[in-house]
């Protein structure tokens, strides 16, 4: 009766053991058993065939064209990420390169309009107000360079 | 050149690491899918997309694992979600699940499945892999064809190493009784 289920729990591992899923010791317990039982021996041979002929089912060959097209995507997709990445530090180094301009040469225009405003003999107090205002100017002007780049970089594109 | 020095180059958006990537691994991915979804077209669309996921996410690919083993599983999860969209039917089959009593009953014996196999067409084992369950062709198409060892199986399947084992198991009783049962019947 032992003997019995000892030899049924060995064929129920026999599938796993072709497909080279069993620990060491239990693999060596099929091996002893398959050595001694011709029953499981032929068992194992089948199970053996059926490991074989899945590992030489033919493989289907990926089309031409779908390979092509996919390295194509691909470095099309390449391509718009680099310039995303430039038009982010495009736009990191306007936003960078406003904020210097403005600040460099506020006490520029603050000392000439001084100068001028005292020449025409009127009242200067508006310096507040006058900063916004350059502020406003100076990013407006920014803006414009970032934009006529941009136009200019998708006439390139269309043309390449 | 070998695979870690196709991916570092191609980590550095080199052209032709993705020439001898693709190169590499285009027939074994397509082969994979088709397993998979079943259908040339679907396995077309998502060997795209499969790419251009792993060339979007290489860089946070982990050199310390294995490249195959990742990248079988971008495939798979794409694979997968494409099933769970279109056809949830065909993820019905869980681990939970027992395996159907007549493929552990009545076997006719080892001989009559060697005889079977003998006499094989290899489009008809393909035809018999496909009828099984997609958990089941999943863990043959990985084990059989892509070679894989059970650690790096259980790591494109995101499971434990015993899941792996159940899952071969079944999947080796459920295509022999599709064998034994439907050739021997003379269904072509």
């Amino acid at each position: 009766m032992t003997a019995r289920r000892g030899h049924e729990a060995i064929r129920s591992l026999l599938a796993l053991a072709v497909a080279g899923a069993l620990e060491a010791e239990e693999q060596r317990r099929v091996e002893q058993h398959v050595a001694a039982c011709p029953g499981c021996t032929a068992e194992l041979a089948g199970w053996q065939e059926l490991a074989g002929s899945l590992r030489r089912m033919p493989t289907p060959q990926a089309p031409a064209a779908l390979v092509e097209r996919t390295r194509a995507r691909i470095e099309a997709q390449w391509v718009a990420q680099a310039e995303r990445r430039w038009n982010q530090q495009l736009m990191a180094f306007l936003v960078l390169f406003a904020w210097t301009i403005t600040l460099a040469t506020w006490p520029i225009v603050r000392l000439a309009s001084r100068g001028v405003a005292s020449w025409l003999d009127v009242p200067y107090t508006r310096t507040w107000t006058d900063l916004v205002c350059y502020t406003v100017l100076v990013w407006l002007t920014a803006g414009v360079a970032a934009a006529l780049l941009a136009v200019r970089q998708r006439r390139e594109r269309r043309l390449a | 050149m070998t695979v870690e020095s196709d991916v570092s180059r191609l980590r550095r958006g080199d052209p032709e690491a993705l020439a001898a990537l693709l190169e590499r691994y285009q027939n074994r991915l397509y082969r994979y899918l088709l397993r998979l979804v079943r259908e040339p077209a679907t396995a077309e669309d998502l060997f795209q997309q499969t790419w251009l996921r792993v060339a979007e996410n290489i860089r946070r690919y982990d050199p310390a694992r294995s490249f195959e083993a990742w990248f079988f599983s971008v495939a798979r999860n794409l694979a997968i979600d494409h099933l769970r969209r279109y056809r949830p039917e065909s993820l019905d089959e869980t681990d939970s699940s027992e395996v159907p009593r007549e493929w552990l009953l009545a076997a006719p014996g080892p001989s009559a499945l060697e005889r079977v196999l003998a006499g094989e067409r290899a489009g008809r084992l393909a035809e018999a892999v496909a009828g099984l369950p997609v958990i089941y062709r999943d863990v043959l198409a990985l084990r059989f064809e892509e070679e894989m060892k059970l650690e790096e199986i259980a790591g494109v399947l995101d499971v434990p190493l015993s899941t792996v084992k159940t899952r071969l198991g079944r999947a080796l009783e459920g295509l022999r009784h599709k064998i034994e049962t439907e050739w021997r019947g003379g269904r072509r």
